[in-house]
């Protein structure tokens, strides 16, 4: 899949900038922000979840991200395939499912405690159309990578961004433009759902 | 644009209950979810460093700009540079000739609306949908949105709901609103799905990388830059901002001051082309690099750059809240405004970018309040900025007749002016008097009494007292007080103006009343006549600098405001005037900051227990014109036998500001009945004011509604316990 970054942690990440200690401040605003967030100790645990909400959502499509760049993540859905559902994580694949699956999993870069948001790098297409087409949005982050406001978040963003598409995602879409009453998924994603791994790297 | 009835068209928006409904609801409801939204964070370190930032921008707006293309173009963007919407749409439309496009989707654009550009798209047989929810109802509608953030505020469930049948073809019941959203969200879903192209603003251009950002709460802003195979950008000069790092700047106040969220749901940037994947014309689905075409729009704005006044436009982020905090606004909706930006900033917007003749007529509804200047994230003085399209309005065109005229004759003229007014009061006042207020005129003045009573004319003008009072200053004063009273306190509240000189001589203060002083000029400087001004502000200059005072003090504080701040900006090319001005300037006080001052001096300053309840009302100009609210409370607490309770929204504009308060009283009324709802909410037997229009405003209100209520100045409530 291609990105903004390869590496945003060895590239982007400045000294200091980014700390596991903001965690409690991102969960709260993110919650605040109508996100449900799981938070895990490792993959495996996050596979436990996941599999929690493929139960509860039962979805009759996935189309699915960042197994390239990560491959306990890609072994996740691996294995969900092999479990019989219908789970697309190649590029033309997810073209020609990209209205009709419920679910999308993508990854996010890091956590801003600030607002409560998820700074993805969606520099590809299929990134894109999977964080947005789908009823439900379920995110893979690392939870030791949080950033205190977005000040910092821009900083960042700003030292790797050299062409493509980045971005927020602060909870699910929502509107108030009928009688200023708040609607969710209105053209995106009605739930996010944030599974936050301690342990992200270890099984890199 | 054919000639509007704007007291009309406001007559009938006061009339549309829905819309009243709403705004009144959410103005009540903003100022609190703004606030806890930026709980934790430094608001005004905030707001500054984003002044600052768009200041600079605006200072280098050519160097962003060719940087901004250059990074563009290296990226393999193309870029046009339009002089005005005409050349945008033909741009557009080539195009979309040259790619063949049929369909399109847009995402919310202010600059689109501003060059009315879905009109072009008709003619040549192009769909065109807005995918904002509210701009695509107010589409359908065939509406200009209301509100820059919140586009059919204006509308209910069951208006919309006949929106989405007009659109559907079927039947949409308005109790439902989710079904509403899945509705739109299946319908705009194949609108995103079959586009070639899709338009989209930005909220800001970043120029060392081409990048723009979008902000959006639903997400059609990502679809919109996602789906289709070509994008465009229709960005305006004022978007562009130096470096990524700076986007912060915006984004730490934008979704907090515009939708009250510490951040909206998606925050997008995108830079150059970006991959897209289609199905060709042979239906081969192929990843290519999408095709990005960013159209600068001027329109007004490199003009605007150059000049020190307007350019402080472009610290401008659209987030609308300067709308929800404007007491006219959130009474008389967006649409009385006429074009599609709204408030006082959208007459200044319109005024940049349509001429300064649109202008005109909407800056009447901006009553110079400053509420917004308290919360505005770019520190935008608004009311100053329409000050002087307002003065170069009259440079060009001349003053409003009538307005000079009167002003020459009367306001300038203290004795006709006095002659004049007891003349209209004895046709007025005789059989309608009760007690000190006019509660009803005859014939074409009844506009001006209903819903407020307006107060007697002193028969005896303060003028005439002087001698008098003068009696009684003390031999060995303290300091020499020059008495500035301005026409209200002069003939209208000559009693109050007693009042002050008689607290003055309590201090030990020597009152002295230039008898040539002229009517601050307020009225004629309001309409942008700064020619006429000038000659009234040497009037005074002169008269007082006759009595040689140490001290410059008024009573009145848009009088204080006039003298102490406007007349140092009148001379700026007449260094013998600007010299006289500012000493004369350095001089003026307000009464109660003054007096403030005084108490704490010789010990006066303290705090009285329990009596009679009284409540405050802040004056606009007072408040955030003088910074001055502190010390008239600390005086009240100070005076004995009365108590300070606060009422709801006491610095909320009364509705007076001026003449506006006669000129549009369908307008000035319903605020005012809100003011007096306040006030009787508090339980208090006498309201204070410290400025002798909201003393006549409010005054007339109480009385009108018979509430018992008295209203005093400051300096009647200090004089009645010396
Ligand atoms: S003038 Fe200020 S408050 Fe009004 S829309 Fe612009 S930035 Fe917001
Ligand atoms: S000064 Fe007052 S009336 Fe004028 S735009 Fe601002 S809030 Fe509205």
């Amino acid at each position: 899949m291609e990105k903004v970054c390869r590496d945003w942690a060895s590239q982007a990440f400045g000294k200091g900038m980014v700390k596991a200690e903001y965690w409690d401040d991102f969960e709260v605003n993110a919650k605040a922000a109508a996100a449900e967030i799981f938070r895990v100790k490792d993959f495996s645990e996050g596979e436990a979840k996941l599999n929690e909400l493929l139960q509860e959502y039962a979805p009759k499509e996935i189309i699915a991200v960042g197994g390239d760049e990560n491959s306990a993540i890609k072994n996740i859905y691996d294995k969900i395939a092999q479990s019989g559902r219908k789970i697309y994580t190649g590029k033309y694949d997810i073209y020609e499912h990209r209205d009709s699956a419920d679910i999308g999993i993508s990854t996010a870069e890091f956590c801003v405690a600030e607002t409560g948001s998820l700074c993805v790098d969606n520099y590809s297409y299929e990134a894109r159309v999977t964080s947005m087409l789908p009823f439900v949005n379920i995110v893979f982050v690392n939870a030791n990578y949080v950033v205190k406001d977005v000040t910092v978040a821009c900083k960042i963003i700003g030292k790797v961004f050299n062409k493509g598409y980045v971005g927020f995602v602060t909870g699910p879409s929502r509107t108030a433009d009928i009688e200023r009453v708040l609607s969710l998924g209105v053209h995106g994603p009605n739930k996010l759902l944030i599974i936050a791994v301690e342990d992200f790297e270890g099984v890199r | 644009m054919a000639e509007r009835n704007l007291k009309q068209e406001i007559q009938k928006k006061l009339k549309d209950d829905v819309m009243q409904g709403a705004l009144s609801k959410f103005a009540e409801q903003y100022p609190g979810s703004r606030l806890n939204a930026y709980k934790g964070q430094d608001i005004e370190e905030l707001r500054e460093e984003l002044r600052a930032m768009k200041h600079d921008a605006v200072q280098h707006i050519d160097q962003l700009a060719d940087d901004f293309e250059a990074s563009l173009r290296k990226r393999g963007t193309e870029v046009f540079r339009a002089k005005d919407g005409q050349a945008v749409k033909d741009y557009i439309i080539k195009i979309c000739k040259e790619n063949g496009v049929k369909r399109v989707v847009k995402s919310k654009s202010m600059a689109s609306e501003e060059i009315h550009l879905n009109e072009c798209f008709g003619e040549h047989d192009i769909r065109v949908k807005e995918t904002d929810l509210g701009e695509w109802m107010i589409a359908i509608a065939g509406e200009r949105p209301s509100h820059m953030v919140m586009p059919a505020i204006h509308m209910n469930r069951y208006q919309c709901a006949e929106m989405f049948e007009q659109e559907l073809h079927h039947e949409v019941p308005g109790e439902d609103i989710p079904n509403m959203i899945q509705l739109a969200r299946k319908n705009l879903r194949q609108e995103f799905l079959q586009a070639d192209m899709g338009i989209t603003g930005a909220n800001f251009g970043i120029a060392e990388n081409g990048a723009i950002g979008l902000v959006t709460n639903e997400g059609n802003a990502r679809l919109v830059t996602t789906l289709p195979r070509i994008h465009v950008v229709l960005i305006g000069y004022e978007k562009l901002i130096p470096k990524t790092e700076d986007a912060a700047k915006i984004l730490r106040l934008l979704p907090r001051n515009g939708t009250c969220q510490r951040m909206t749901s998606y925050m997008t940037m995108v830079d150059g082309p970006t991959r897209v994947m289609y199905k060709d014309a042979g239906g081969k689905v192929v990843e290519t690099d999408r095709k990005q075409y960013v159209i600068l729009l001027d329109n007004g704005r490199l003009e605007a750059a150059k000049d020190p006044v307007f350019q402080q436009a472009y610290q401008c982020v659209r987030c609308a809240s300067c709308l929800n905090v404007c007491p006219i606004w959130t009474l008389v909706g967006g649409h009385v405004y006429g074009h599609v930006y709204s408030g006082g900033i959208g007459a200044i917007l319109t005024g940049l970018f349509n001429g300064v003749d649109t202008f005109a007529q909407f800056s009447d509804l901006c009553i110079g309040c400053r509420k917004c200047t308290t919360i505005c994230p770019g520190k935008i003085p608004i009311p100053d900025i329409i000050d002087e399209l307002r003065s170069r309005y009259v440079q060009k065109h001349g003053a409003p007749g009538m307005d000079k005229t009167m002003f020459n004759m009367v306001l300038n003229d203290r004795g006709m002016f006095h002659k004049l007014l007891l003349k209209a009061g004895s046709i007025g006042q005789a059989p309608f008097k009760k007690g000190k207020f006019i509660r009803h005129l005859p014939l074409f003045m009844e506009e001006m009494t209903k819903g407020r009573s307006l107060p007697t004319i002193a028969s005896e003008p303060f003028r005439d007292r002087v001698e008098r009072l003068s009696r009684k200053n003390p031999s060995k004063p303290k300091k020499r007080v020059a008495y500035f009273s301005g026409c209200n306190m002069d003939f209208v509240f000559a009693d109050t103006s007693e009042n002050v000189v008689k607290v003055l001589q309590s201090l030990g203060m020597e009152v002295v009343y230039p008898i040539e002083q002229a009517c601050c000029g307020k009225p004629i400087l309001g309409v942008g006549d700064r020619e006429a001004g000038r000659e009234t502000a040497k009037k005074n200059i002169a008269a007082f600098e006759k009595v040689n005072a140490d001290v410059i003090l008024s009573a009145c504080p848009t009088c204080t405001e006039t003298l102490h701040e406007t007349y140092m900006k009148l001379f700026e090319n007449d260094p013998e005037w600007k010299a006289r001005a500012r000493a004369f300037c350095s001089k003026v006080r307000e009464f109660s900051s003054f007096v403030a001052e005084e108490y704490k001096k010789t010990g006066r300053m303290v705090h009285t227990k329990g009596g009679e309840k009284v409540t405050y009302h802040d004056s606009c100009h007072m408040k955030r014109g003088l910074g001055i609210y502190e010390e008239p409370r600390a005086l009240i607490d100070a005076t004995p036998g009365v108590e300070l309770v606060e009422m709801h929204n006491c610095d909320k504009c009364c509705g007076m500001a001026g003449s506006f308060g006669m000129k549009y009283q369908e307008v000035s009324i319903p605020m005012l009945n809100e003011k007096v709802d306040n006030i009787k909410a508090t339980g208090a037997a006498t309201a204070v004011v410290a400025c002798p229009a909201c003393m006549m405003q409010i005054g007339g209100g109480l009385d009108k509604a018979e509430t018992g209520i008295q209203t005093k100045h400051i300096a009647d409530l200090l004089a009645e316990k010396l």
